[in-house]
């Protein structure tokens, strides 16, 4: 099946009031299917926003193509794109009312009044709006506003809905709720979304793919759980939440022997060489010393915190090196601030970054 | 949580001193309108700041309705005649309604211009468009009067609209562009994105949003363009005498009662003009 959407070497260059050059996009290449939900993820100022905006038709590419359903959009205004944008400050009409927001696309359109009221009212139900026809803007809340122009933004059936960090200016828990929403209304609807974030919480809780964004560049595209559990860089896994790297040698065999000596069973395939050792601070079990399982790491524990739910504490090993993060349950007996302890691990869940870096 | 106001709070000597010194300022500004108002109804002919009896007479006067004649050993004739006044009255209506046009159509061109496009010399000519505004008028009124003598204009309405629209286009701009300014790019963006071309956007979302900065500045360019004399006396000719310089050429011959009813009803004029834009104001855009 051709995707809906195909970018192609995208380049952006930006000259900076310094006189220098900002490679916005720096050859990206992303492919989107149909009713896929990708999210483009990366810290602020990695290219997400002009990457966006190229597919929506508000910025040129200096290189590169944009196609859509196969079609190259090199030289189609923004208006005549089949795509629609949800902006981050909502963008909406605040002369109109929320009804003729919504059924604005449809206006330009030349649709008779009965027509868009019908389906302004479709849409505003379908967002859980309905009855709020009349209101204007200003007597909307952050997140009914966020609605409206989703709403808006779909009621001309595009092929692919944009998203730019919709949800940023709305407070965790309506954010949380919004996420959950999201998702299924894209079920509903299906549509293809691209949605940008810089939050990898909300990556991971929506997407069907992620792609990792840097420095213009795109370093890794998969699912949640391949980018959570497979990260290709260190980048990578540093963004998608808290984590230990591990530099070590691996005998290509399932032993890694990390600088200070420390020695980690690995159960995944991988070449003999240089690589670091990704854990996730949920993948590590902390047991008391005296009954250390095989293979356990040795340590003290340095810092503790309590989380309500979790236990987050910092392992120094007795080998040395970065300090450890482990993340446990709170299940009524916690270790306390300089307890020797064991850390204790699945062979499986241990990744391995080939690679010097 | 509404409980008695609390009186005390009044009675600081912070409130009562900006209490008084409001009304200070109130006064300062408005008792010179209102000694007009009272006066333009005052039947004495002599002295206009003794009160005699209320009168019609000066209105009446100023329309022709009623004879003022020479009184009381006067021989000056006190509205030189109506005909004249009305005329200076339509000449300065037609100049401050086509300047006002004119003006409000360059400044806001220029406003969008500046704002969303990115071109050489923007500052410089930014600039420019605000110099107008700096200069003394009667550097502005000289100067134009030379520029039109060399081109050869014959001084007329014409002139004068000319004249106007030079300094009245900034004063709409720098309006305009403040409103400009703080609107969000991303709105005239989500139009398109939403299938209006240009003009479409312009005419649905730019115009509308941008209203209460367009209001208000055709608004200024309107009062300015009635009220200006300095630059009008350079550049007006013997037939286009507009009201301001109707009003200063009676006033040279002695202040007379007829300028009381004139400036009370100017003032009202302006109280409807004004009242007009505020409503126009709060209906477009809330
Ligand atoms: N119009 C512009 N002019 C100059 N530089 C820009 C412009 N837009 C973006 N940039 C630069 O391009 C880079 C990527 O920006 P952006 O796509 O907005 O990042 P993100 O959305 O991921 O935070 C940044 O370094 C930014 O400063
Ligand atoms: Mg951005």
């Amino acid at each position: 099946m051709q995707p809906i959407l195909e970018i192609r070497d995208a380049v952006r260059v930006f000259k900076t009031p310094e006189g220098g050059a900002v490679r916005a996009l720096d050859g990206v290449n992303l492919d989107v299917d149909a009713n896929e939900f990708v999210t483009l993820l990366g810290p602020s100022g990695c290219g997400k926003t002009t990457l966006l905006r190229a597919i929506a038709g508000f910025e040129d590419l200096d290189d590169g193509q944009v196609r859509v359903d196969g079609a190259d959009l090199r030289r189609v205004p923004a208006f005549r794109r089949p795509v629609n944008t949800v902006f981050q400050s909502y963008a909406l009409f605040s002369h109109m009312s929320v009804a003729r927001n919504v059924a604005y696309a449809l206006e330009v359109a030349g649709v008779g009044k009965d027509e868009r009221t019908r389906r302004a009212g479709e849409l505003l139900e379908l967002v859980g709006l309905e009855g709020m026809e009349t209101r204007k803007p200003s007597q909307l809340s952050g997140g009914q506003k966020q609605r409206v122009a989703l709403a808006r933004a779909l009621i001309s059936q595009p092929k692919i809905l944009l998203l730019d960090e919709p949800l940023s200016a709305l407070d965790r828990q309506l954010r949380q709720q919004m996420q959950v929403e999201l998702k299924n209304l894209q079920d509903e609807v299906g549509v293809s979304f691209v949605f940008v974030t810089h939050d990898q919480e909300e990556a991971l809780t929506m997407s069907d793919r992620i792609v990792v964004m840097c420095d213009g560049r795109i370093e890794q595209t998969g699912t949640p759980r391949e980018i959570y559990r497979k990260p290709k860089s260190r980048f990578v896994a540093n963004f998608i939440g808290e984590t230990n790297m591990i530099k070590v040698t691996f005998d290509g065999k399932g032993t890694a022997t990390s600088v200070e000596g420390i020695i980690l069973k690995v159960s995944e395939a991988a070449p003999a060489g240089r690589a670091t050792a990704v854990l996730r601070p949920s993948d590590l079990t902390l047991s008391d010393s005296k009954n250390a399982p095989a293979h356990a790491i040795l340590g003290k524990v340095r810092q503790e915190i309590y989380l309500g739910a979790e236990l987050h504490y910092l392992i120094e090993a007795d080998a040395g090196g970065e300090y450890w993060r482990v993340t446990a349950k709170d299940e009524g007996v916690g270790f306390h601030t300089g307890q020797s302890v064991a850390l204790s691990y699945d062979p499986d869940v241990i990744h391995l970054i080939e690679g010097d870096a | 949580m509404w409980g008695p106001p609390d009186m005390k709070r009044f009675l600081k000597p912070g409130w009562l001193l900006l209490t008084f010194y409001s009304l200070i300022f109130f006064s300062f500004i408005y008792l010179p309108l209102a000694v007009i108002i009272i006066y333009s109804f005052n039947s004495n002919p002599m002295d206009m700041t003794s009160w005699q009896s209320f009168t019609l007479d000066w209105y009446r006067g100023l329309f022709g309705l009623a004879e003022v004649g020479p009184s009381l050993g006067t021989s000056a004739i006190y509205v030189e005649s109506t005909d004249q006044l009305l005329k200076a009255l339509r000449n300065s209506l037609i100049v401050a309604t086509t300047t006002t046009i004119i003006s409000t159509t360059i400044g806001t061109a220029t406003a969008i211009a500046m704002t969303r496009f990115r071109f050489r010399l923007r500052n410089a000519y930014q600039g420019l468009m605000m110099m107008p505004m700096m200069m003394p008028d009667i550097v502005l009124g000289i100067g134009l009067l030379i520029f039109f003598v060399t081109l050869g204009f014959k001084l007329s309405l014409l002139t004068i609209i000319i004249g106007h629209c030079t300094f009245l286009s900034s004063y709409v701009f720098i309006v305009v562009q403040a409103r400009m300014a703080a609107l969000d790019p991303a709105l005239e963006e989500a139009s398109a994105d939403l299938g209006a071309n240009e003009w479409v956007t312009f005419k649905k979302v730019l115009m509308p949003q941008l209203m209460p900065g367009i209001v208000g500045g055709a608004m200024l360019a309107f009062i300015i363009s009635m009220d200006d004399l300095v630059i009008t006396y350079f550049i007006a000719g013997t037939d286009s005498t507009t009201l301001p310089m109707f009003i200063f050429s009676m006033l040279r011959r002695g202040v007379k009662p007829e300028i009381n009813a004139i400036a009370t009803l100017i003032i009202l004029a302006s109280l409807i003009i004004a009242v007009i834009g505020l409503y126009l104001r709060t209906r477009q855009v809330e």
